[in-house]
């Protein structure tokens, strides 16, 4: 029986997840043919928060095309492939419920022209990176590792919030394509230096630069489908698109350049370096998109629109060939159960498509010619020349590249070719289709784009254009001019095979330098990981600490001293109020009151004590019932029944259960500082009441609200009228706090049960 | 194991019903009179709560019209979803609009702030009661 429901169950998920994984395809038919039909740019204005002037503005020119592209057709090709990688899994409902937010989070991102929009969107990929990260999420390391991407991405996210807001305040407008336009008011404020600090801190955490770059070597512990995705094709590059759609404004201050330029090659050639520690192919894959990222980021900070040419170039390039390797990796991990590359080796004999798709993306990553990589590769040169970088630059672009080829190398030739030699439980088997068509119609556009660049030439001329806007859209004609980059391919090639046949080697001598794991950034984030909660139990030690009658005590001291403060700074007139007939209902309420209150003072039994309690209570409702609070007596009334009789029902039964003789010695009746606190308090509350009867009774409100009531809300009440028409959404959120704090009791109550005696 | 008291028992059974009765009445003259959502769900609590304490707090949940967690979230969202109707005539959301509906001769005024009245009844019993009705069976369990 169970076996055949589950059956039943594993027959209809695929067809909900065949449904939501034609998502992103059907977008990308569509964007493919508006992007023929209507010339760019595209805009349109949704209202959204009229009162805080934010509007959810559309704006579409090439960059933002050209990410959409990649999003939906990048999108379309994860998805169909994460059916296969996750066929029978009985959580992959969920993970395409969360890609496809992610998809829509990310094309919200890149085609908002609202700063503010533009975060919002920004941090629900964060929270849905933390999601996927998290997919295993009965693994610590998942666990772990999500935690470490959303901290990293959220503090950035903090930074560029603010970034953005005072970029808003400053050019006051939150449009980006507006201050785009005249940034000169940004440029020549003072405050302009903070701004960029901010937003570099918030692009450079999601873009993974250094030294906030070890989040991403750790998010591998999401699915391979999510890994290709979001963290080498989409999000990582979320970072660099705000950057690049912020360059047109910045491209000519000094600080921009150099910042970008820096952190670039910094985080390109620390990540080439962190390549060689590492033996589980995902995570080299890892660190080589970091690399790739840097060379980005560096490329957005070199002026000159060779560079807005060569970035878009490198974008599409590194998403032809990185996708379809992480691709290989999940194959590898499938078929062969191991990403190891030590254990791999030979494969193609068992998996021949994977290693086609392997071999021809690798061939893209190095650059050789005929793929797009090498266009890309062109592009970086033509740009670099045209710029005239510093000579550093140039030598950490060409050392990035080399250890790119010879990932390429471990990739396509050391887990590929050679003789399986490797003693295993299980023979290796090929993927099923769902899992090669993706690699390998990515690997052969790489091949159409590196034959026929002309196909491509449109786009990236506007997406270049939308960086550079001086930039020729119609002159972009790339990578006919193999002459001069030529040598430096061979050479590159040359030296990134060398570091191939040394890699192990490499491997081992680096692998004894290990001071960087303890002073690196991430040594710093563990050792805020750990910190944090030692100081968060001793501030939780001081602060709750359980004992009820000194948080009672902290409490009335702290409303004491803030009444009595803001008393002496109001300083208002000291009057005696007008004496009035208080009546027999009223004093004979009080009286109640003041009996149930001196009573409490001297009572020991508990159940007593709250029978007296409920005096004060009912003296209270009576008086209400007197001074014209019908409404407020009635609920008085219940309430105190309720509470009484259910409180001592409960006391009634843990006398029975004999709790009480284990109660701790009589203390004695008067203690001389909770007497002082108390009188202290009391004084101050009878001086504030004497103090506001004094004053004259202002009758706006209430004559607001009688004059109102029966026109407006067609009752009598007033009070319930407030309560369910005047301040009604005040109501909404009360019941909702009632109906969560009956959630936030029931586990109490639960644990309380529990605990059998 | 309890003691049953029969007499209360006896007593009880007639009574609940005439308390939420009543509590309902609270609730409907609540616009005009004292009363209301709020009254008139305490009302209902206590009568539950008395309930379960001559019975026993299952027999007294299942006297309520859903369990008390979903009685009270229901209650909430019959209130958010009474501002609904406001929203689809142009108004602002939360602002409640009155018809009159006339059965020959009486004419019935009926606006969408009696259902939100309704949703605040629903959530105070369910979460206060529920409360009360948990507390009570803590204790039936340690006897």
């Amino acid at each position: 029986m169970g076996r055949l429901s589950n059956n039943c169950k594993e027959a209809r998920a695929p067809l909900a997840n065949v449904f939501i994984s034609c998502v992103p395809s059907l977008l990308f038919l569509g964007l493919i043919l508006s992007l023929y039909h209507v010339p760019l740019p595209w805009t349109f204005v949704l209202p959204w928060v009229p009162s805080l002037n934010v509007d959810l503005d559309v704006y579409i020119d090439g960059l933002s095309a050209q990410f959409l592209l990649l999003i939906t057709g990048i999108g379309s090709l994860v998805f169909f492939y994460a059916r296969g990688y996750l066929a029978g899994h009985p959580k992959a409902k969920r993970l395409f419920i969360l890609l496809v937010l992610f998809l829509f989070a990310m094309i919200g991102a890149v085609v908002s022209d609202n700063l503010l929009v533009l975060f919002v969107f920004w941090e629900l990929t964060s929270v849905l990176s933390f999601l996927l990260v998290g997919f295993n999420h009965e693994d610590v390391g998942s666990r772990k590792s999500a935690q470490q991407a959303i901290l990293v991405t959220g503090v950035g996210g903090l930074f560029l919030l603010a970034g953005f807001i005072l970029l808003g305040e400053i050019a006051g407008t939150y449009s980006i394509q507006a201050f785009l336009h005249s940034p000169s008011v940004l440029i020549n404020d003072s405050r302009l230096g903070v701004v960029l600090v901010l937003i570099f801190v918030g692009a450079f955490t999601k873009s993974a630069q250094f030294p906030f770059h070890f989040w991403l070597p750790n998010a591998m512990a999401a699915p391979t489908p999510v890994s290709a995705y979001l963290h080498s094709a989409t999000m990582v590059k979320l970072g660099i698109y705000l950057l690049a759609r912020l360059d047109t404004a910045f491209s000519d201050i000094i600080f921009w350049e150099y910042a970008l330029v820096g952190t670039g090659t910094l985080t390109a050639v620390f990540a080439a370096v962190q390549t060689v520690y590492e033996r589980d192919l995902k995570r080299i894959l890892a660190w080589s998109t970091i690399a790739t990222l840097g060379t980005l980021v560096m490329l957005v900070g070199l002026p000159g629109h060779g560079a807005a040419l060569a970035t878009v170039a490198l974008f599409f390039a590194h998403a032809l060939y990185k996708a379809p390797l992480f691709f290989v990796a999940g194959n590898l991990d499938h078929g062969a159960g191991t990403r190891e590359i030590d254990k791999l080796t030979g494969m193609r004999h068992y998996m021949p498509w994977t290693a086609t798709a392997a071999l021809v993306a690798a061939l893209s990553m190095a650059g050789l010619p005929l793929t797009f990589g090498f266009v890309a590769k062109d592009a970086i040169s033509f740009a670099k020349a045209q710029a005239e970088v510093l000579h550093l630059v140039s030598y950490a672009t060409v050392f990035v590249n080399v250890v790119s080829v010879a990932v390429a190398a471990i990739a396509a030739i050391h887990i590929f070719w050679g003789h399986d030699t490797i003693p295993r439980k299980s023979h290796p088997h090929e993927a099923p289709a769902s899992m090669i068509i993706p690699p390998l119609m990515l690997v052969l556009c790489g091949i159409v784009f590196g034959l026929a660049p002309t196909l491509i030439d449109p786009l990236l001329g506007a997406a270049a254009k939308a960086m550079s806007p001086e930039f020729d859209a119609t002159t972009v004609n790339m990578a006919y001019d193999l002459a001069p980059v030529i040598e430096v391919t061979l050479g590159t090639i040359a030296l990134g095979l060398l570091v191939y046949l040394r890699w192990d080697w490499l491997h081992e001598r680096l692998s004894r330098i290990t001071f960087l794991e303890k002073v690196g950034p991430e040594g710093w984030y563990l050792a805020i990981m750990d910190t944090l909660p030692v100081i968060a139990a001793r501030l939780t030690r001081i602060v709750q600490h359980g004992i009820l009658p000194r948080y009672l005590m902290t409490m009335l001291v702290t409303v004491a001293v803030l009444l009595l403060v803001l008393l002496t700074a109001a300083d208002p007139p000291w009057l005696w109020p007008p004496s009035t007939n208080l009546g027999v209902p009223v004093a004979s309420a009080s009286l109640l009151i003041i009996v149930g209150g001196l009573a409490a003072c001297f009572v020991r039994d508990h159940l007593v004590l709250l029978l007296v309690g409920g005096l004060v209570g009912f003296g209270s409702a009576v008086l209400f019932m007197f001074t014209g609070a019908p409404d407020l007596a009635l609920t008085q009334f219940f309430v105190e029944t309720v509470f009484v009789v259910v409180v001592a029902t409960v006391l009634v039964k843990l006398r029975r259960l004999k709790i009480r003789d284990r109660q701790v010695p009589l203390e004695p009746l008067i203690r001389p500082l909770d007497l002082f606190v108390a009188m202290a308090f009391s004084l101050i509350v009878v001086v504030l009441t004497l103090l506001v009867s004094a004053l004259p009774f202002d009758a706006q409100l209430t004559d607001f609200y009688a004059t109102r009531s029966l026109a407006e809300a067609h009752g009598r009440n007033v009070v319930n009228l407030i309560l369910v028409d005047f301040r009604a959404l005040d109501t909404l959120g009360e019941i909702s706090v009632l109906f969560f704090s009956l959630i936030a009791v029931l586990p109490l109550l639960k644990r309380i049960g529990d605990k059998r005696p | 194991m309890t003691s049953r008291a029969h007499i209360a028992e006896v007593f009880m059974r007639g009574l609940y019903p005439v308390l939420i009765i009543a509590s309902f009445w609270m609730l409907l003259r609540g616009h005009n009179a004292p009363g209301g959502g709020f009254i008139a769900g305490l009302m209902a609590v206590a009568a539950s709560s008395a309930y379960a304490l001559i019975f026993n707090s299952s027999k007294a949940s299942k006297k309520m019209p859903l369990l008390p967690a979903r009685l009270s979230v229901s209650g909430v969202l019959v209130a958010l979803a009474s501002g609904l109707p406001a929203v689809f005539q142009g108004l602002p959301y939360l602002s409640h609009p009155w018809w009159t509906l006339s059965l020959g001769g009486f004419k019935l005024s009926l606006s969408t702030v009696m259902l939100f009245d309704l949703g605040v009844y629903l959530a105070v019993w369910g979460a206060i009661g529920g409360i009360c009705l948990h507390l009570i069976e803590t204790i039936e369990e340690n006897l």
